[in-house]
C-alpha cells in the first residue's frame, strides 16, 4: 500500500497531496480539543505500536504479503482527527528513514492510509453504533469499518495508480488488483481492530473516543453470558 | 495456567511490550515482504525513482543486511522514537487547545 516515488504522475501527487492538506489542517485544529489528558499516552503508544506492526508481514494470496494499517484502530479509540495524525506520524517516519514509501507520494499513502484508512471505519463505526446500541454492534461497527476502510484505501490506490502513466493498466484493473488482495488485509485488520476495541472495553473504556450515542453503560458492556 | 490481560491495567505499557514482540516477530518470522504492488511493478519491470535517500533503506542499516538482530535494535529504536514524537505531538495539540479554549 505504500506507493513509492515514480509511480504517480505529478499530478496524481498534487491532487492527493491538496486533500491531505486540507485534513491535515483540519485535523491539527481539532485534534487537541477531541483528545482527553489521559487519550495522550494511548496516542503516543498506538502510534508506536501499529509503527512496529507493519513490520509484520504475514501470507495472504498469490506469494503475496500483507502488514496491518492501524488507521481503524486510531480512528475508534483517539477519534479519526487524532488517528489521522498517528497515522501521518508514521508514514512520515517511514518515508524519510526507511525509504518505505515516498516523498513525492506521501499526500497520496497520507490520503489512503491517514485519511480514507481513518474516516470511513469510524463513519461505518458511528452510522451502524446509531442504527443499534450494544456492545455487539460496536464490535461488529468496529470490524465492518476496519474491512471497508482498507479495501477503500485500496480502491484509492488503485485509482491513483490506474491514473498515473507509469503502469500501462487501466485503473479498473489496477483497482480490482489492489481490491482483491486488499479484502484479505480487511478481514485481518477488521478482526484485530474488533478485538482491541473489546479489550478497551472491557478494561479502560474511559480511554475510548467514542461518539455519545455509542458510550454504553457498565451493564450494556458486559459481553453476553455465552462468551463470558 | 490462565491469564487475565484485564489486570494489565496500563495500556502504555502493555502497548510498548507488545510493540516490541511486533519488532521481533517482523524482524525474525515475518521479514519477507511482498506486496501486490511490488509484485505488480516487478512483473511490469517498474521501478520507484526515489528523490531521497533514506539512511536506513528497508529497514536495515547499511553493511548490516540480513542480520535480524541488528534490524530488531534498530526498530526497537526507531519505535521509542515513534512514542516521543507522537506523545510530543499530542501535549502539543491539547496544550494549543487549551489556550484557544
Amino acid at each position: 500500500m505504500h506507493i513509492p516515488d515514480g509511480f504517480l504522475d505529478y499530478t496524481v501527487c498534487a491532487i492527493t497531496y491538496a486533500g491531505s492538506i486540507i485534513f491535515w489542517i483540519l485535523a491539527f485544529r481539532k485534534a487537541g480539543k477531541n483528545l482527553t489528558d489521559k487519550q495522550i499516552p494511548l496516542m503516543a503508544t498506538l502510534t508506536a505500536m501499529f509503527f512496529a506492526a507493519q513490520m509484520m508481514n504475514y501470507p495472504i494470496i498469490g506469494g503475496t504479503t500483507a502488514h496491518l494499517l492501524g488507521g481503524p484502530i486510531v480512528a475508534l479509540t483517539l477519534g479519526p482527527y487524532a488517528g489521522m495524525i498517528s497515522m501521518t506520524i508514521i508514514l512520515l517516519i517511514q518515508a524519510l528513514f526507511f525509504g518505505d514509501g515516498g516523498i513525492t507520494t506521501l499526500g497520496a499513502n497520507v490520503w489512503n492510509m491517514g485519511v480514507i484508512g481513518v474516516f470511513i471505519p469510524y463513519a461505518v463505526f458511528v452510522f451502524i453504533t446509531k442504527i443499534r446500541r450494544s456492545r455487539r454492534a460496536l464490535l461488529i461497527g468496529a470490524f465492518i469499518g476496519a474491512f471497508l476502510g482498507d479495501v477503500l484505501a485500496a480502491v484509492f490506490a488503485g485509482l491513483e495508480l490506474g491514473s498515473s502513466s507509469i503502469f500501462p493498466y487501466a485503473a479498473s484493473i489496477a483497482v480490482a488488483t489492489m481490491v482483491i488482495h486488499h479484502s484479505f488485509i480487511g478481514i485481518g485488520e477488521g478482526i484485530v481492530t474488533a478485538g482491541v476495541l473489546s479489550f478497551l472495553l472491557k478494561t479502560r473504556p474511559d480511554l475510548l473516543s467514542l461518539p455519545q450515542f455509542a458510550q454504553l453503560s457498565a451493564k450494556e458492556l458486559e459481553p453476553p453470558a455465552l462468551i463470558r | 495456567m490462565r491469564t487475565d490481560l484485564s489486570r494489565h491495567r496500563n495500556p502504555m505499557l502493555l502497548g510498548i511490550i507488545l510493540s516490541f514482540v511486533f519488532v521481533v516477530v517482523g524482524a525474525v518470522w515475518l521479514s519477507q515482504s511482498q506486496e501486490t504492488l511490488d509484485k505488480v511493478a516487478e512483473h511490469l519491470g517498474v521501478t520507484a525513482s526515489p528523490i531521497w535517500n533514506p539512511p536506513i533503506p528497508d529497514y536495515e542499516i547499511p553493511g548490516f543486511e540480513g542480520n535480524p538482530l541488528m534490524n530488531i535494535v534498530t526498530v526497537t529504536v526507531f519505535t521509542l522514537l515513534v512514542l516521543a514524537v507522537a506523545l510530543i505531538v499530542g501535549k502539543s495539540l491539547k496544550a494549543k487547545a487549551k489556550i484557544q479554549d
